[in-house]
């Protein structure tokens, strides 16, 4: 089954709602015209990333009539769209929306906040709680992830093993680390790279990411989107840095190619990794013994604490005081 | 903003055509064949990459504020030699106002510098001779004006208050030359002599923007080579100017590509005092130069404000400095 999918590779406007609604507009027109049945916008492409205080004031809330105005403009296609939602309890979200024949079909909301090196998220937003593959159109399922969610390995796995044959990955990435070693003049497009078509192989999955350009305060975001087929090759990159809609066709039956030959997904022991998931999190909980834990580790610690001068574990381990016996 | 290019698959450019070529590009040589300047590995960038990044830095700044001109104080060194040709690349030459602001003590040999580069970059230039205004605090070169406006103990004022004086002289020329240009002053200063503090607070660090404040010297002249800074500019001893024959080099006495790898793998890599002496950097230079970063931290901060309100700025008010209505009109 053939499929045109449209990246567009903006530079949203810093806080400038109206302005960054009218270019989506424009290029889910665009994308239509050019026989595309997916367009996907990177993420906060209606707000732009670096909004600090200003995301309460960009804020929408999933009936507002911009998104169902955004929404209206997909009859026939689909269209993965990313703002800042507020949610009815008043809590600010980045979100991206699957809008698919004129209706908002699913929203992602962020997991993953990254909030150490030159990000704050967790200072100005909410952390989603769901990860969820649904349904499409395009007849196959869908996962939407939002930049640092595939900077963990359960995203991407848990939307496959949810049934999604094609994962978009929408991001706002400041590019960062211009070394001269690195393969594309940039770390930052090196390390997403690697972790494109691992995702892509691992889950026997289209990857599709998305990642804005332009420039909001001192960081600079590199673009750079790509679409990765199901055994992990590159199928399409953008160029780095510069605006653009990109055009790029693929086969998803290239999925059941790759899941017959490669029947990753089918031999993955959900029940083992459910149970050791469960023991992990008690141990850490301190609500169970930690049969592997280095002795003379407290409890929810597997690693004792060492010695600083032989780095062995500390003969004397060091007890806290509140510790029950 | 245009309409952007379309790229179908088939025709798919990889974006691997950024890069590669940087590493391998041999470093300029003097006329011995000697290279013009030592490049330590780990500081090696891909200058292809960088000047595609602090073009669009350039020209997001001026869009966001409202401006599309620039100004900037050319000494005739390098850092600011880079930026000249750094913004002509962003928005052009005739975009940019080049002040060159010499004291009566200044080389000749920087002005001479200076000039080549205007000439080079194809940019306006003015000439403001900042004698009268550092003199008229001081007192004049030969006592005969009697004290300046600093009084009689200005007039035995050490070369650092001096050299600090000028350098906030020439940021009020800028400042006004911002006016009366219509463009936004950009700074010029290093990562390296912002890293140890060898900066004058609100003097040569003052700017609306800096382009080059990531990059350590090594990086500026490895770009500087790559945009085509003359070599002579590439090659001299840097220097502040603040008196004849003064280098940054031996008033420090370090090396900058020394000091560059010292910095580069304590701050950016955090390695620790300890592995670095372990890698093999002496210790009391590590250590010195730890002083230096922690001594200069306010030279790279904004003022705190004595938080009294429910909001304060840079506290709990946090906006981005340019958003929507924050541009000139």
């Amino acid at each position: 089954m053939p499929v045109r999918i449209a990246l567009a590779q903006i530079a949203p406007r810093l806080g400038a709602l109206d302005e960054n609604l009218a270019r989506h507009h424009e290029l889910i027109d665009e994308a239509r015209a050019g026989g595309a049945g997916l367009v996907v916008f990177p993420e906060l492409g209606l707000t732009g990333y670096q909004l600090q205080d200003l995301a309460a004031e960009v804020a929408m809330r999933l009936d507002d009539p911009r998104l169902a105005a955004l929404a209206a403009a997909t009859r026939g296609m689909s269209a993965a769209v990313s703002f800042v939602e507020e949610s009815g309890d008043h809590r600010l979200f980045i979100a991206a929306a699957l809008m698919e024949d004129g209706e908002i079909r699913h929203v992602h909301r962020k997991v993953f906040l990254p909030t150490y090196g030159l990000f704050d998220e967790r200072r100005f937003f909410a952390a989603g709680d769901v990860v969820r593959a649904v349904p499409s159109r395009l007849g196959v399922g869908v996962g939407i992830a939002i930049c640092e969610d595939f900077w963990h390995l359960q995203t991407p796995q848990l939307l496959a093993l949810d049934g999604a044959q094609l994962l978009l990955n929408v991001s706002s990435s400041p590019g960062r680390d211009l070394a001269a070693k690195n393969d594309v003049g940039l770390g930052t497009a090196t390390s997403w790279r690697t972790l494109m078509r691992t995702y892509a192989q691992l889950t026997t999955s289209f990857v599709v990411f998305v990642n804005r350009v332009g420039v909001d305060e001192s960081v600079t975001f590199w673009g750079g989107s790509e679409v990765i087929g199901p055994s992990g090759e590159p199928l399409f990159s953008a160029p780095l840095f510069d605006e653009g809609l990109h055009l790029v066709d693929v086969n998803l039956d290239d999925v059941r190619r790759e899941r017959i030959a490669l029947p990753l997904l089918r031999d993955e022991r959900l029940e083992l990794q459910a149970r050791e998931l469960g023991r992990i999190i008690s141990e850490r909980a301190g609500l169970a013994a930690d049969s592997t834990a280095d002795a003379g580790a407290e409890p929810g610690l597997d690693v004792a604490p060492r010695n600083v001068a032989n780095g062995r574990p500390a003969e004397e381990p060091i007890r806290l005081r509140s510790r029950r016996r | 903003m245009g309409v952007p290019p379309r790229n179908r698959s088939d025709s798919a450019r990889g974006a691997g055509e950024l890069g590669h070529v940087s590493a391998a590009r041999p470093l300029p040589v003097d006329d011995a064949g000697r290279p013009l300047f030592e490049l330590p590995d780990e500081l090696a960038i891909d200058t292809d990459v960088a000047r595609k990044v602090i073009a669009g830095f350039i020209r997001g700044q001026l869009r966001q504020a409202g401006f599309e001109r620039c100004v900037l104080g050319l000494s005739g060194g390098i850092d600011s030699g880079l930026v000249a040709y750094l913004v002509a690349e962003a928005i052009g030459a005739d975009e940019l106002l080049c002040v060159l602001m010499p004291y009566r003590t200044s080389s000749p040999a920087s002005r001479a510098d200076a000039e080549a580069i205007v000439a080079d970059v194809g940019c306006a230039s003015e000439l403001v001779e900042i004698t009268a205004m550092v003199d008229g605090y001081f007192g004049g070169a030969d006592g005969a004006d009697g004290a300046g406006a600093g009084g009689d103990g200005a007039r035995d004022a050490t070369a650092l208050r001096r050299g600090n004086f000028m350098a906030r002289m020439r940021m009020a020329v800028l400042y006004d030359r911002s006016v009366t240009f219509g463009g936004l002053v950009v700074g010029t200063g290093n990562k390296t002599e912002s890293l140890i503090g060898y900066t004058t607070l609100f003097g040569d660090n003052a700017c609306a923007f800096n382009p080059i404040g990531d990059l350590y010297k090594s990086q500026v002249r490895q770009l500087a080579a790559a945009i085509g800074v003359p070599r002579q500019v590439i090659a001299k001893a840097p220097s502040a100017d603040l008196w004849p024959n003064q280098t940054d080099e031996d008033e420090g006495a370090f090396s900058y590509p020394l000091l560059d790898r010292i910095l580069y793998w304590r701050i950016d890599r955090r390695r620790s005092t300890d592995e670095l002496v372990a890698m093999g950097f002496e210790r009391p230079l590590v250590e010195r130069v730890e002083r230096l970063v922690a001594t200069s931290e306010f030279k790279r901060q904004v003022p705190p404000v004595a938080k009294l309100g429910p909001r304060t700025a840079g506290v709990d008010y946090l906006y981005p400095r340019r958003r929507p209505g924050s541009a000139r009109p």
